[in-house]
Order: structure tokens, then sequence, then C-alpha cells
């Protein structure tokens, strides 16, 4: 028989005597815990004690267990049995290593161990223990699920402090309590104040419970400005309940106007604010596409004092299209939030693909916020966030500057340059290679064209067709693409050259749709002229004679003047219409229906009369009345104006204050300051300087070298 | 080194030469101790005594002389020597030669009394008129730390702002709060190194009533006193608003103007003969004498200049503004009224930071419909709003300035009435931008310096004690009083003035419908103290005619007949041949 083979039967009844020992003692103590922190932390914390709780137990039943080793068995089968006569070790020993006189006592204690079963030496059962700890935890578990939670079953009425004399028969609060049970929405606990003040979310229900002494037979709560609310007999207390939809004053009147009047109380209903949504990347309102970029995601935080709803709409607007010709689509998508309730960030993902988004359109994204108000959620805008796509052809520009009447000078300037630039040209030509100097006349050669196509927009675009070849260069040599010699780097039109003064194409555009239309005939034959000698000028360009290009160059320009003195060019405005000016009756002298006017001026409707006046009364300085006050007049004022005054609840209760006792002066210093804020600061008159005596007058009309 | 030391040390070497060649010479020629000791001891009484001789110590004087102990003497005042010492009531309970009820009645029983030296902190009013019989000495104690001084607006109208000064003594690092009548604070400040400090407030409608100055020392607070404001509403005044042009500055004024309730008359000059604003008048003298104020553009000046000097120098308030920038005609005239105006071209007008929030709506009213509350934040952008060249003139005191202390607008006499340059343009900006009240400040600023003056203007400014004597002027005939709590005594004035004892603090109102306030007894102690501090030192220090107090050279004979007894001695202890012994 092996050493292990003895050891695991004649432990196993012992440790699993203990295992279930601890573990009995255990469990009842994580069920306790779990109970309590499922009352002081919800249902997720409960589980995770429970969860540990048993795993600790579990862990330390285990290790309960494991002590009860060989060691233990050796020297419990020494200590209970008398036959193994305190060899019980040799049991264990190696074979090998005993005596003869060893492993004859040990073949003794072989044949005698079955003797007794090994169950006899397992531990006993902790009745004690387990009993105990079972009823401990059946208390915890009965207190944490039956303590009493605040705002639920009758409240603790807590001693009233009306500071009201006692007077003998006259019922009198002695004992009260405000429970405020606030809308479901906001999350807010239920309480119990023991003040009768009380600042409330708004619409929460503020339920009442008073008692008298000696006992009241028909208390109400005065409501300063409105119904009183009568008060529920409930055994000795008496309750009333309404809800806090605004902010109000009240005193509780115990015996229907008997005995002294209760101070005032005061009920603050703070109302909901309203969801604040902020953009948070990208922190500027312009955003420009970067190249490559697929889809946008702007970020928003919403935060709320109650929370936010999980779900957000965000308005696009895409303006697609340039110029006049821009269309507007406005979609609106839901978005859903990520993060704690009050504290709310949305992060969509608008991909361009979708949208239709594409070069030279603006995405103005605009996220809508709701709050979990219930019945009606408060709504919020974020700040509208743009997203640019420039159009490759189209400069930046914005606005109406420089409007049109440039436009002209611009085009003279032009002509100017290519002679300027031929002039130029001529001058360095020792200096220049052959080629060098051609391809700087082709260049200049280019601009030219350009300009003659500008010019030719206004003859109704003939800029495409091949114009007459003029009889004096009928012969000269023609030119075209790929005709075996090079023209110099071709000129994109979008930049350099014209661009800057290209003002009519940016902003105005001609008065009809034909740009030709807006010359008269002659003008017209001016402009075609102009525009043939233009053409010569590019011709002798290209081939590289400036020399000769100049005299044709020189003709245009003087052609373009006689266009810019004979004509103007009518453009309608974009922008503000103003009414065309009369031009009848310009510098002409009549002046029929203009003549003198009166300008008639309404001063503002201002009005602090009542409470100027009670101020007045209040003070010691005249006009003060030092008797009792009335009052009725600015009572019925700051009714009317609760809305512009600063806190009109305490302007009401300080009022009733100095009503009920017209001689408290705190009372009247109070009502008086807050009076102060309460009148309009009127704009004032100066006040009149005092008048010089005589001998100020005389001197003053000396220095003025007057006569005295 | 005074005469005195130098003989002293003159004698106290002589002494120690005297005394090394008694030394000497008992070695040479040895005598008896007791000699030695005698011859010794001797010379330096013989010095002393000559010392004393020359100077003799001062004697307390009696007789023409008193010391009077007031509030705040030390209690061991009286142990000191000096002239007897009278106890005022104001000193308390301490222990001196003689109690006395006041000043008058101490000379009274001393009637030859010339000088008093004042211990303490000095005499009360009521003792000034007695003092000024005598020449006083007063060392005087150092300031209180405290308001020493508070100066309240004499008058304020309705809703105008207004500025309180003051100065803080011996408080450097204090931080000052005024305190609105609702005790919110509108205005916080730190005196400048001198002390000196100034708070703005905005009043409300007429009536008395009382901010508060607050001064801290961090958080805790040194001193709290009332500043009495007597807020009056004053007659419509008159307003002419002439321009050449129909503009906005011209359209925004005319509606403040119009809105604070003036009787404004607008002429505006459309060119050709047209007018807007209200139906024309005639510009002349006559027509001017209906106005208190008139309101000018540069354009309108050239036009009319002759006869709006004349009006303002009848008591007509005259203010010229330019409607942009002007030219050189306008400025030279300008510049001759004695107006600082430069050269050069419009420059921005630095406008003052806009106050916290909080501050700034304790400062504006509520808001009505047709005007709504509108405040200004630290984070709006300021309106564009410049001003001419401006310079400092001798003849022309600056009326405004800008937050940069560039003058804004400056004022002079001309006859009975006032010329008031403005030199912003476009200050109709402000008003659009949430800068209404600094507007309304400007202007009514300029109006109430030139507005032309009226007889009968209510004004406070007297600060009085509670249980202390007050003067009251400007009274023909006996005018009753009537108290805060509506008791009333009746003034007999003599010779236009009469005494009046109030006994409680607040407002007091004359028949004649003036009023002042009167601290409580135990307010501003500072500004009591650096009141009577200052009377005491305007009063007549003595002279050298006057005896020189109370320390007059003692007698000085009996100290020369002690040194010639002592010379007597010394010499025939040198000379006597007892004890010596004898060489031979």
């Amino acid at each position: 028989m092996s050493a292990t083979a003895l050891t695991r039967p004649w432990t196993a009844p012992a440790r699993k005597r203990a295992f279930l020992n601890a573990i009995a003692i255990g469990v009842p103590l994580a069920l306790g815990a779990a109970a309590v922190t499922w009352r002081l932390a919800g249902v997720g914390a409960a589980i995770a004690t429970l969860t540990v709780g048993l795993a600790l137990s579990l862990l330390i039943a285990l290790r309960l267990a494991a002590r009860f080793d060989q060691d233990w068995l050796i020297r419990t089968l020494d200590a209970r049995r008398p036959d193994m006569e305190d060899s019980a070790a040799l049991l264990f020993a190696d074979n090998a290593t005993l005596g003869p006189l060893q492993r004859l006592q040990q073949a003794r204690l072989t044949a005698r161990i079955d003797a007794d079963t090994p169950d006899r030496l397992a531990p006993e059962w902790q009745r004690r223990s387990i009993a105990l700890t079972a009823i401990a935890a059946l208390i915890i578990v009965a207190l944490a699920l039956l303590w009493p939670r605040p705002g639920q079953g009758p409240p603790t009425l807590a001693p009233a402090s009306e500071g009201v004399a006692a007077a003998p028969g006259i019922p009198r609060l002695v004992a009260q309590n405000l429970r405020i049970l606030p809308p479901a929405y906001t999350g807010l606990p239920v309480r119990d104040s023991q003040s009768l003040d009380a600042r409330v979310p708004h619409g929460s229900r503020l339920e009442w419970t008073l008692r008298f002494d000696p006992q009241a037979s028909v208390p109400r709560l005065l409501m300063l400005g409105s119904q009183p609310l009568a008060l529920r007999r409930d055994g000795e207390d008496w309750i009333a309940s309404r809800t806090a939809d605004a902010a109000f004053l009240y005193r509780v009147d115990p015996a229907a106007g008997r005995g002294p009047t209760p101070p005032l109380h005061r009920i603050d209903a703070i109302a909901d604010a309203v969801p604040q949504v902020k953009a948070i990347s990208p922190k500027a309102s312009l955003t420009l596409v970067t190249r490559g970029q697929r889809s946008w995601s702007p970020t928003f935080t919403a935060t709320d004092d109650y929370g936010v709803a999980a779900s957000a709409r965000l308005r696009i607007t895409l303006a697609i299209g340039e110029g006049e010709n821009v269309t507007f689509t406005e979609r609106e998508i839901a978005v859903t939030g990520s993060g704690p309730a009050r504290d709310r960030r949305f992060t969509p993902r608008l991909d361009f693909g979708t949208l239709g988004f594409g070069p030279g359109s603006d995405m103005v994204v605009q996220l809508i916020v709701r709050d979990n108000r219930s019945p009606a959620p408060q709504e919020a805008r974020s700040p509208s966030l743009i997203l640019r796509w420039p159009s490759a052809q189209q400069p930046e520009g914005s606005g109406l500057e420089g409007m049109v009447n440039t436009v002209l000078p611009a085009y003279f300037r032009s002509q100017r340059q290519v002679i300027i630039d031929a002039e130029a040209l001529l001058k360095q030509k020792s200096r220049l290679s052959a080629d060098r100097y051609l391809a700087r006349s082709a260049s200049i050669g280019t601009d030219q064209q350009i300009l003659r196509g500008r010019y030719s927009q206004f003859l109704g675009g003939e800029e495409s067709a091949q114009p007459q070849l003029p009889t004096a260069d009928a012969d000269a040599e023609t030119h075209h693409d790929g005709d075996g010699h090079d023209h110099g780097p071709p000129r994109q039109p979008a930049p350099g050259f014209g661009v800057a003064e290209d003002v009519l194409a940016d902003y105005g555009h001609p008065h009809d749709d034909s740009a030709a239309s807006s010359l008269d005939p002659e003008t017209r034959a001016i402009l075609k002229n102009a525009v043939d000698e233009m053409w010569q000028s590019e011709v002798h360009l290209r081939q590289g004679h400036p020399d000769l290009a100049l005299p044709f160059a020189y003709r245009a320009l003087r052609f373009i003047k006689e266009v810019q003195q004979a004509t103007r060019i009518f453009l309608s405005r974009v922008g503000p219409e103003l009414p065309p000016i009369d031009p009848s009756r310009r510098m002409t002298g009549k002046r029929e229906g203009a003549a003198s006017r009166t300008l008639a001026v309404a001063p503002v409707e201002r009005g602090d009369g009542p409470a100027a006046a009670a101020w007045r009364a209040l003070g010691d300085g005249p006009g003060a009345i030092r008797g009792p006050i009335a009052l009725d007049a600015l009572d019925r004022w700051v009714r009317s104006e609760a809305a512009r005054l600063p806190d009109p609840l305490a302007l009401s209760g300080a009022l009733d204050a100095v009503r009920r006792d017209p001689d408290c002066t705190p009372c009247r210093a109070k009502l008086r300051g807050l009076l102060w804020t309460a009148m309009e600061r009127p704009s004032a008159r100066p006040a009149r300087r005092v008048a010089p005596n005589a001998n100020g007058t005389r001197y003053l009309r000396a220095i003025e070298g007057a006569a005295p | 080194m005074t005469i005195e030391r130098i003989v002293a040390a003159l004698l106290i070497l002589t002494v120690l030469m005297a005394s090394l060649r008694l030394v000497l010479w008992q070695r040479s020629s040895p005598s008896a101790p007791w000699r030695l000791a005698a011859l010794l001891l001797l010379q330096p009484l013989c010095a002393g005594l000559l010392f004393l001789t020359l100077f003799p110590p001062p004697t307390p004087t009696t007789g023409d002389t008193l010391r009077i102990a007031t509030a705040g003497t030390p209690r061991l005042a009286a142990a000191a020597p000096g002239a007897p010492l009278i106890i005022l009531p104001e000193a308390g309970d301490i222990s001196g030669d003689e109690n006395a009820p006041d000043l008058a009645t101490a000379l009274r029983r001393h009637p030859a009394v010339g000088t008093i030296t004042v211990l303490g902190e000095g005499l009360p009013p009521r003792d000034l008129e007695a003092a000024r019989a005598v020449a006083v000495r007063f060392p005087p104690p150092p300031p209180r730390p405290g308001i020493s001084h508070i100066a309240p607006p004499r008058s304020v109208a309705a809703g105008e702002a207004f500025r309180v000064g003051g100065q803080l003594t011996a408080l450097p690092r204090a931080t000052i709060d005024l305190l609105d009548p609702a005790g919110r604070v509108t205005d916080s400040a730190t005196p400048d190194a001198d002390g000196y400090f100034t708070l703005t407030g905005t009043a409300r409608a007429a009536g008395t009533t009382a901010f508060t100055l607050r001064v801290r020392d961090g958080q805790r607070v040194v001193e709290q006193a009332a500043v009495p404001l007597l807020v009056t509403d004053s007659l419509a005044p008159r307003l002419l608003i002439l321009a050449a042009a129909p503009g906005p500055e011209v359209k925004y004024l005319r509606r403040w103007a119009t809105d604070a309730g003036f009787t404004v008359t607008t002429q505006m000059s459309a060119g050709g003969g047209i007018a807007l604003g209200d139906p024309a008048i005639a510009i002349n003298g006559a027509t001017l004498r209906r106005f208190d104020l008139a309101i000018v553009d540069d354009r309108s000046w050239a036009a009319q200049r002759g006869v709006l000097i004349g009006a303002a120098r009848e008591g007509l308030g005259l203010i010229l503004r330019p409607s942009g920038p002007i030219d050189g005609a306008t400025r030279a005239q300008w510049r001759a009224l004695g107006f600082g105006i430069g050269s050069g071209d419009l420059a921005p007008i630095a406008l003052p930071k806009v106050a916290a929030p909080a501050l700034s709506s304790t400062r504006l009213g509520i808001g009505s419909t047709d005007a709504p509350v509108d405040i200004a934040t630290p984070d709006d952008l300021l309106p564009d709003v410049s001003r001419l060249p401006l310079a400092p003139a001798a003849q022309a005191p600056t009326l405004l300035q800008d937050a940069s202390d560039a003058p804004l607008a400056q004022w002079r006499a001309i006859g009975t009435g006032r010329i008031a340059l403005f030199a912003g343009v476009d200050s109709y900006a402000l008003t659009l931008t949430g800068h209404r009240a600094l507007h309304n400040d400007w202007w009514n600023a300029l109006l109430r310096t030139v507005i032309r003056p009226a007889s009968g203007v209510q004004q406070s400014g007297l600060i009085g004690w509670a249980n202390a004597r007050l003067t009251l002027c400007g009274l023909s005939a006996p005018t009753p009083v009537e108290r805060p709590d509506g008791r009333r005594s009746t003034l007999l004035p003599v010779q236009g003035c009469a005494a009046f004892w109030p006994d409680s603090a607040g407002w007091h109102r004359t028949g004649t419908g003036k009023s002042f306030y009167i601290y409580p007894a135990k307010a501003l102690p500072a500004m009591r103290a650096a009141r009577d501090r200052a009377a005491m030192l305007a009063l007549r220090p003595p002279t050298a005619t006057d005896r020189a107090g109370d320390s007059a050279p003692g007698p000085s004979w009996p100290f020369a007949l002690a040194w010639l007894i002592a010379s007597a001695l010394l010499w025939l202890l040198e000379r006597a041949r007892r004890g010596r012994q004898s060489a031979m």
C-alpha cells in the first residue's frame, strides 16, 4: 500500500468537511455584502460584489481544506488512535529506509489501520458559526431590502422654526416636512427637505406634511398672489401637494388668520437649461477640403444639466454649383452620440460620394440636439460649420468690391502692356540668342492673342473664327499647331496675364446674353478695327518680329482708346438695386417736391413710477413717509412688470413684510434695497449749474472785456 | 555738536588730564591714599558744577503755559515734568492737574497763559475758537489709518453717473468698493500712491439715498462709510441741435435727448435752403435766449458764429462738435477760443475697458420694452469712434478723457455762459454696440458742464456728525429743520448763519428745501481726526516772542556757589600739608 493511496482516502472526508464549513460561512457573508451594495450602488455593483465574495469564499475554503495533508493525518492518527502507538508516520515511510523492527511495526499498523473509518477523523461541523453567520446575513439582507428609502413611506417631520410666538388656543406649526419629487426625466432622487424653503427643479411635485399644536381645524397654505392651497388631514398630520411650475412665496396659515402672521417661505423653480452644443473640431467655421479627402467628420459636444438625447439631427446644406447657378439642397440625417448623457459627443461621418459633394461646392452642417425634458424637449443648434471644396477654375473672391467701373481701363492697360513688352524685347535683342528671342516674342504674341480674344467677345465671339487677313498681310505666313516650329509655351488662360483685370467675368455680366449687343454699331466697328490690328500684331509677334508688330499694336491701342471714349458698357449689377436716378431732374435747379420736412420723434415709454415713489417714501429724505405706506400700486406694478425685474419674488416678499409691519425698520431697508435693483436708470437730465451771484457775474463779464 | 557738548567734552578732558597728573604725582612723591582719593573725587565734582553753572538745567515754568490733554493722550502724560496738565473731557479717564469742560474754561482759569501744548489728537472744533487766543504747540500724532477724506457729489441728477472721490491714509494695500443701496458692489478701485481714489456709481430716481464705501485690506473690512447722495430731478433742459447736414450722429443725439425728456429742437440743413428736423426757427439772439443748450457742428458754427458766441455770453451753453475732419479756418477759430485743438487727422478713441457684467449690471437699471437692457460684454468688438486731436489747453480745462488719457472734450467760460468742444466724431456708434451708458455719460457730462445757470439749484455737500455742532449758512429768516425721525427744530440765523446740533444720523432737511446728511458720531473717525488735525496745524504756533514753552533754563547761581566752594576745597586740599609725606 503506497503512501498516497493511504493519504487520499484518509484525508478526503476531513478536507470535504473543512471546505463545506468555510463555504457555509462565506456564502451568507457574500450575499449580505451584495445586498448592501445593491442598495447603495445598484445591481451592477451588487453582482460584482457577489462574484468577488463567492470567489473569495471559495479561495479561503480551498486553502483551509488544503491544510488537511499527510502531516495532519499522521498527527491526528497518533493523537486519536492509541492502536497506532505514536508511530503513524511509519505508514507513510519509504520501505527501503526502514529497519527490520520498523518494518515489523509498519506491518502491524497497516493491519490495524482499517479498524476505524476515515470519517471519524473529519473536523466537526461548525454549527454555531454557520448559524450565526446565516442569521447575520439574513438580517443584513432584510435591512438592505427594507430600510426606508428617502422619499418613500411616511416622512420624518422636522421641528418647525417659524419664529412665531405661541398663543394659547391658537394652532401653531410644530413640525414640518417638504417632500420634493423631481420630474422623472431629471433622474434626481426624491428628497425630503426639513426647511419649507427650497430650490427645486421646474415641474417637481411638492408634498408638504405639517403638524400643528393644538390640532388645527382648517389650516391652509397661503400663496402670495394666488389661490390658497387647502391642507388635507392625514391622521395627526396635514398634507398638501402642488407642482412647482414657477417660483412662488407662501406661508403656512394654521389658524385661518387668527394669531400672529407666520413668515413667508420661498420655493424657487430651477428651469431646465437648454442644452449647449459646441463644435470641437474643426475649430474654424470654414474649412477647405484637403487633397484626397473623401469624407468629413466634424465633432460636436452637447452638454445639458439633466441629459442630452442620444440621437440628434444633423442638418446638411449643400451648395453645389458656381456663380449664379448654385443649387441648394438641404437634408437632415440622424446621428447618434456617445458618452455620458450629460456630456455627449457626436461625430457624424459625412461621405462625399453619398452626399454628392464635389468641387466647387460648399457643405454646411449644423447639429440639432434635444435634451430629455418631457413633455417638450428643448432644442439647441450648434454653430454652422462650412466645408468648402474650391473649384479649380474660379479664383477665390467674395463681395462686390471693385464692381465694374475699371473694366475698360484694365483692357487698355493690357494692350499697353503688350507694347511695353515688345519694346523691351527689341532693346534686349542684341543680348539674346535667336531661339530665346523668338520664344519671348512668341510669348508676347500669346498675350496679344488672349487680349484679342477678350475684345472679340464684344464682337460676338469671333475669337474662335479665323480673322480675315488684312490685305496688306495677305501673303503672310500662317501658322498652325504642328506646323513644324515652336509657338512658345502655350499659355493657360487661367493664371497670369489679364486675369486680375478680368473683373467683368468675375463680378459683372453683360447687359444681355450677347456681349456684342451692349455696344452700338459705331463702337463695334472701331472695336473690330482694333481686333484686326491686334491680329496683325499677334502674327508678327509669333513670327519673332516684334519690330514689325509694334505699329499694329500701337494702332490697336489707339482704336481701343477711341472705343473707351466713345461708349460705355452697361452692366447689370449683382447686389442691391437702387432706384434709378432721374437724369432729367439732375442739376436743373427745379425742386418740386423737395421741401423742408419735419421729422417727428417720440420719446420711448419709460415707467418705474410706483417703484421710485415707494423708494422715496421708504427713505428718510424728502418725500419720506414714516407711517404706513400705501403699497398697492407697487404691488400691482411688481406683478405686471415681473418679466423686467431681476427678482420679483424677493420684492413681493419684502413688500409683504413691510405691509404686515410698517414700523419694522430692517424690513423697510430691505425693501428699499430691493427697489433699487428694480428701478430704471433714467437718461440723465443734466442738473442745472448754480447761477453766479452778482459779483460772480460781474467778474465773468469783466474777464471777457465787457462792461460790468 | 552743540555748545554744551563741546564744553562737556573739554571739561571731561581736563578732568582726565588732571587725574593723570595726580596719579603721576602720587608715584613721584607718595602721599596718603585718602588725600589722593579726595583730590580725584573733587576734580570731576568741580567740573560738573562748572558745567551746570554754565548750562543750568531747565526748570518747568508755570503760569504762562499749559498742557492740554485731548483724545488719545497717553496715560502717563501727567508723570512727565512740565506745565500743569489740563484734562479735557475727550481725554477720558486720566489723571492730571486739573479738569476743564473745555479749553475756554481752562484759559479763563489761567488768564496769564500765552502758550498751550496740546497732547493727543488735537482739540475738537469746539475749542478751536478759544485756541486762537493763544499760541498752540501741537506735535501731530501719526495719522489714523482709514478714510481721511470723502467727497460725495454735491448734487446728482436722476440717472446720472457720479463720482465719489476720497483719500485713504496709512492703508497702502487696501481696496475700496462702492456698494449701491442694494448692497451690490458697483465699483472697485485701489488708491494711488497718495491714497486718492475715485469711484463711479449711477443714480436712479430722484430722492435721497446713500451708497457705501467699503475699505478692505484683503478680505478684512477695515472701514465702512456712507456716501450720501441727493438725487434731484431738474427741469427739462431746452436743447437746440444745429447740424449742417443730416447724419447718424444728429439722429442719435436727438433720440437720446428726446428719450431723456429734453425739449429738443433740431435743425438740419439739407442744402439749398431745405431744412429737416423740427419746424424751422430763426437763429438769433432772441430765439437762442429760449434755449439752455446748443449742440452745433462745425459747418453750422461757421455759418452762425457771431450769433452763437453772443448767445453764449448771455448764458447759453454751447457745445461744438466736428462732423468729421475740419477745415483750417474752423480749426483756427476753435483754437482762438482757447481749445487745444491740434493739427492732424482723426485718431481713434481709446474706449474704456468694459467692466465685468456683474459690475456693469449694477450700473444699469432695469430695461423697458422700448429700451431693453443692453450691456456690452468684454468680448464684444469695440465700435470705431474717432476724435480730433486735442491737447490739454491752459484756458480750457479738460472735461472728458478717453481711456488713454487723451482729452476728449474741453470747456471754457465765456461771459456768463460756457463753451465746450467735444472732439469725438461718430459717437453714435456707441449706442449701437452696447455702450449706450458711455454715450449717455459723455453727453451728459458735456451738457451738465455748460448748461445755462439757473437759480434755486439744490445742492448738498455739507458733512456733519451727530452730536457735533454744525453751522448752516445762507439763511435769512428763522427756518425749521426736519430731522430724520420727523422732529422739527427751528434755526435762528445770525448774520445768515445758524448753529445746529444734530442728535441723530441721517438726512435732514431745512425749510428752504436744502437737504444735508449727518453721519453717525462714530462714522469716519479718520476723517474727523484728519479734519481736526488740519485745523490744529492751522493754529498759530509759538514764535520767538512767545515764551519758550514749558522748559526755561533755571537759575545758575546755586551751581556757581557750589562750584566756588568745591574749588576752594580742592585748592585747600592741594595746598595743605596734611597727609603729604614729607620728602625731607
